[in-house]
């Protein structure tokens, strides 16, 4: 794996295995984990930045066009040329690149064509919103996923296996919409169980709204989004399950006696959980992804359904923005799952030390 | 065993939850008080008249000078005398004392005056580029001076909200403060908006108290429907069909038209400064121009394509009070369109089923936007029909951001129009002002006579006097741009707009809708009643 290797470099290169004792090593590492870290973020951004900015200047939208919509044949090509004016459209693309770098370096994002908003507090409304949806989603899909792959990873080739494997094996192949679809036929709809769309029931306020009715209208949307989320955590679980249930010292707890699934959680779990977590944690920009479309047929309000607005309505700072915020959201995703990794494992330090020291 | 014993636990305690919240039933909303409308359209960027909010439909939080009533009559709203100066370039306009913003504090001519200054730099989506400038005379009469004379102006009168001079800013259209006959009560950006009528508002009180419009797509807006929770539900035609259950259809008459718009000129190679081809050789000939108008059966699009849903269309203004009854035709009259196609010469010589006159075929590209499956429709059903006359009319559909910045001056496009000014009409046919007239005009046409009594329309001294005006630039009994005339275009249809209702709401008359499907049906909402 390559974040292993990267790992053994931020963790103990350096130590020349002085043998320190646990905390100082692991302050020092972790101290050098996050200035690496954070100088590959910089470096992360501004070539994510400028890369955007370039395929957005080559997109065919005519922003204008997309921002008066209607309208279009109602305004004048003086207005026009107003409108691209409080855009700062009337400049060449390097001068507006130069001027949204240094606004960025600045931290302002600008302002939101279609909001008529700083691009940060669209942002962060939306985001709060769609947060919910996530988090739900990822620990509904991060359980679940990995029981789900022990338990066929320790009944290989059995009847739970097989169950298992095809529901993981349709489900990664399923488009994230179809199955809110289908859901919000099944449920809102014929049964009437769950609310057709919102964050919360219509004609009522944010502040009236209890955190019962959130969660009643975050069911659905998060429960598609874990179906669906499932799927990879499952199948790289029950890969790995399987491994361990080949190595030796499973083969000896099952000659002494020990059930397949008591070997499953007692012994291969630890190799197991490892992967998985990387794995979770490696899974947020799918997580955005799949929230996008989510949140789009559930009218759900979030980041995701202003991603769309942006991308269809030709709001470059927004969409710039949004980019921008997720490649943050994923980074920190993965660079957690590798500090989790730095601390959980302490054989990562021992091994990369020997080696080094031989 | 650690590990299995918290992980069964927590996956069972998160069953029982899961269950327990999919057993809780959503309470329906059946507050008579209260309306729930699905009508689309949000404004993301707030409900700020000066970016163009109200532009279409209503500003409902704020009023206007002057407004048009059910039968698009031009009526006062905050206006009590509004008069046109001899040299036709400024607007005198007197307006009610009593009014009041919904904050409490008084309108006056100072916030009519601010409003148009402040929007003229707005750089939003309304265009007041014809003014020169508004003042305040005093506190109840303002002028509005214009760069030259200009009719169409009045629409702006019509629709620009006006807003309070002192707590105007950049943060308004998230908090509108109007003085129209509701206030913004809470805003849930890409979800809902909740409004209550405005207790200052001067004019007749709507009956239904508060207002959810629910920002939905299309799916979402219809399952919610369905479910019951939606009172107003805005649809298009291919959906009006079906039953929704506590729910009638209500269906609205409008100028939201569909054309095919045929480049004038002849193909000399030519391009416009930014490089977009200019002219087409075949539609250049006004005979194959008349010959499709007359050929169209305009009553089988309307059958076969908009499922009933409209009506034929013969011109761009059809019924609306600046419309020339003299322009309607009998189409669906192939042998009308061949005699047409034979007397200019355009005949079968190899035997093929298309026309050719001096070795070109009658044969064009009829482009459409490839995500809109009504304007597909109309494009193949079209195709069809001119098939039998010799004319092969080839459909393709197309990324409306091209067809935009190469195809339209070179291709047949089916076009979209429809407004409750004439100024698009002028738009659509006056010689174009600019060598780049994108969307207007994009045909080039050019008729000296049609140019003149379209200037004349605007120039006129009222807008009354200004209609026989835009009625002759239609057809003047010689010319003009109509079938007749010079056949510019060949308008096939105008869409209804369909509406789900519940039953016991009364919407009372909707007006004629311009294009845009949704915000228009809320013009008359002070007059929305239970039965």
């Amino acid at each position: 794996m390559e974040l292993k290797s990267e790992l053994q470099d931020t963790a103990a290169g350096d130590l020349k295995c002085l043998r320190l004792p646990f905390l100082t090593a692991l302050l020092y590492a972790t101290a050098k984990f996050i200035c690496r870290k954070g100088a590959r973020l910089v470096l992360l951004i501004a070539s994510v930045a400028t890369l955007s900015f370039i395929l957005v200047s080559f997109s065919p939208v005519d922003p204008i066009d997309a921002y008066l919509g209607p309208a279009v044949l109602k305004v004048s090509p003086e207005q026009r040329a107003v409108i691209a004016h409080r855009w700062g459209l009337d400049e060449p693309p390097l001068k507006r690149y130069e001027k949204w770098a240094g606004n960025l370096i600045q931290g302002n994002f600008g302002i939101s064509t279609i909001y008529n908003e700083s691009v940060l507090s669209v942002i962060g409304k939306r985001f709060i919103t769609s947060f919910w949806l996530m988090l739900m989603a990822w620990t509904i899909s991060g359980l679940l996923g990995f029981i789900m792959g022990i338990f066929a990873g320790a009944y290989e080739s059995g009847f739970i296996d097989k169950v298992i494997s095809i529901y993981a094996y349709t489900m990664a192949s399923t488009p994230t919409f179809w199955v809110g679809m289908i859901l919000l036929t099944i449920f809102s709809i014929h049964l009437g169980w769950t609310p057709v769309c919102g964050a919360w029931p219509i004609g009522m306020e944010a502040d009236q709204v209890g955190i019962l009715e959130r969660i009643h209208h975050l069911l659905l949307p998060a429960v598609t989004l874990s179906l669906i989320g499932v799927a990879q955590i499952t199948l790289h679980t029950r890969e790995k399950t399987i491994e361990a249930m080949r190595s030796e010292y499973a083969i000896f707890a099952r000659a002494q006696g020990e059930s397949r699934l008591g070997t499953a959680f007692h012994r291969a779990i630890r190799n197991v959980a490892l992967p998985a977590v990387t794995l979770q944690f490696a899974s947020l920009g799918e997580l955005f992804g799949g929230a996008v479309l989510t949140e789009q047929v559930f009218a759900y309000p979030g980041l995701g359904k202003a991603t769309v607005e942006a991308g269809y309505r030709g709001d470059v700072p927004l969409l710039l923005g949004i980019v921008l915020f997720s490649t943050f959201f994923v980074f920190a995703g993965n660079t957690t799952a590798d500090f989790i990794y730095m601390i959980v494992d302490p054989r990562m330090r021992k091994r990369s030390c020997g080696k080094r020291g031989a | 065993m650690i590990y299995s014993k918290k992980y069964a636990n927590f996956s069972f305690s998160l069953a029982a939850v899961l269950l327990i919240f999919i057993l809780s039933v959503c309470p329906a909303f059946a507050d008579k008080d209260t309306l729930i409308l699905a009508v689309g359209g949000e404004n993301t960027e707030g409900y700020d008249p000066l970016l163009g909010w109200g532009s279409y439909g209503n500003p409902l939080f704020q009023s206007t000078l002057l407004k048009r009533d059910a039968d698009l009559k031009i009526v006062p709203d905050l206006a009590t005398s509004w008069e046109l100066s001899a040299d036709r370039k400024e607007w005198t306009v007197t307006i009610r004392k009593d009014v009041k913003f919904s904050d409490g504090t008084p309108l006056t001519a100072a916030d009519v005056a601010f409003t148009y200054n402040k929007g003229l730099e707005s750089g939003g989506k309304i265009d007041l580029t014809p003014l020169a400038k508004a003042e305040a005379l005093n506190p109840t009469t303002v002028k509005l001076t214009l760069n030259k004379p200009d009719i169409t102006f009045i629409q702006h009168l019509i629709t620009l909200g006006i807003v309070p001079a002192k707590t105007y800013g950049p943060g308004y259209g998230r908090n509108p403060i109007g003085s129209g006959p509701y206030k913004l009560i809470h805003w849930d950006e890409g979800q809902q908006m909740i409004v209550e009528v405005n207790d200052l508002y001067y004019g007749k009180k709507p009956a239904i108290k508060k207002l959810v419009f629910l920002f939905a797509d299309e799916d979402t807006a219809l399952a919610a429907a369905r479910a019951g929770k939606i009172d107003v539900l805005g649809v298009p035609s291919n959906l009006a069909s079906q039953k929704i259950p506590g729910m009638t259809l209500h269906v609205v008459k409008s100028v939201d038209n569909r054309g095919l718009m045929f480049p004038i000129v002849p193909d000399e190679g030519k391009t416009t400064p930014a490089g977009v081809p200019v002219g087409n050789n075949v539609t250049a000939d006004i005979a194959i121009r008349k010959a499709v108008n007359y050929a169209i059966d305009r009553n089988a699009l309307v059958a076969g394509v908009l499922d009933g849903y409209g009506r034929p269309a013969y011109g761009v203004v059809d019924d609306l009070p600046w419309d020339n009854p003299a322009i309607r035709f009998k189409d669906n009259d192939p042998e009308k369109a061949k005699k047409i196609l034979e007397e200019a010469g355009w005949t079968d010589t190899d035997g093929d089923g298309i026309r050719e006159e001096n070795g070109l075929k009658a044969e064009f590209t009829v482009v459409y936007n490839s995500k809109d499956s009504l304007r597909q429709g109309l494009a193949l059903a079209v195709s069809d029909m001119l098939k039998p006359i010799g004319i092969n009319a080839i459909p393709k559909g197309e990324n409306w951001d091209r067809i935009k910045t190469e195809l339209t001056h070179k291709f047949v496009v089916v076009y979209g129009f429809g407004d409750h000014s004439p100024l698009e009409m002028y738009k659509l046919y006056h010689t174009p002002s600019s060598p780049e007239p994108s969307y207007w005009n994009a045909g080039f046409y050019s008729n000296p006579v049609v140019d003149k009594y379209l200037d004349e329309a605007v120039a006129a001294k009222s807008f009354k006097e200004s209609i026989p005006y835009w009625q002759k630039a239609q057809w003047d009994g010689k010319t003009g741009f109509c079938t007749a005339g010079d056949a510019a275009w060949a308008w096939m249809v105008n869409l209804d707009h369909t509406y789900f209702i519940r039953k016991g709401l009364d919407v009372g008359k909707s007006q004629m809708e311009p294009h845009g499907h949704g915000w228009p049906i809320t013009s008359n909402i002070n007059e929305w009643k239970w039965n």
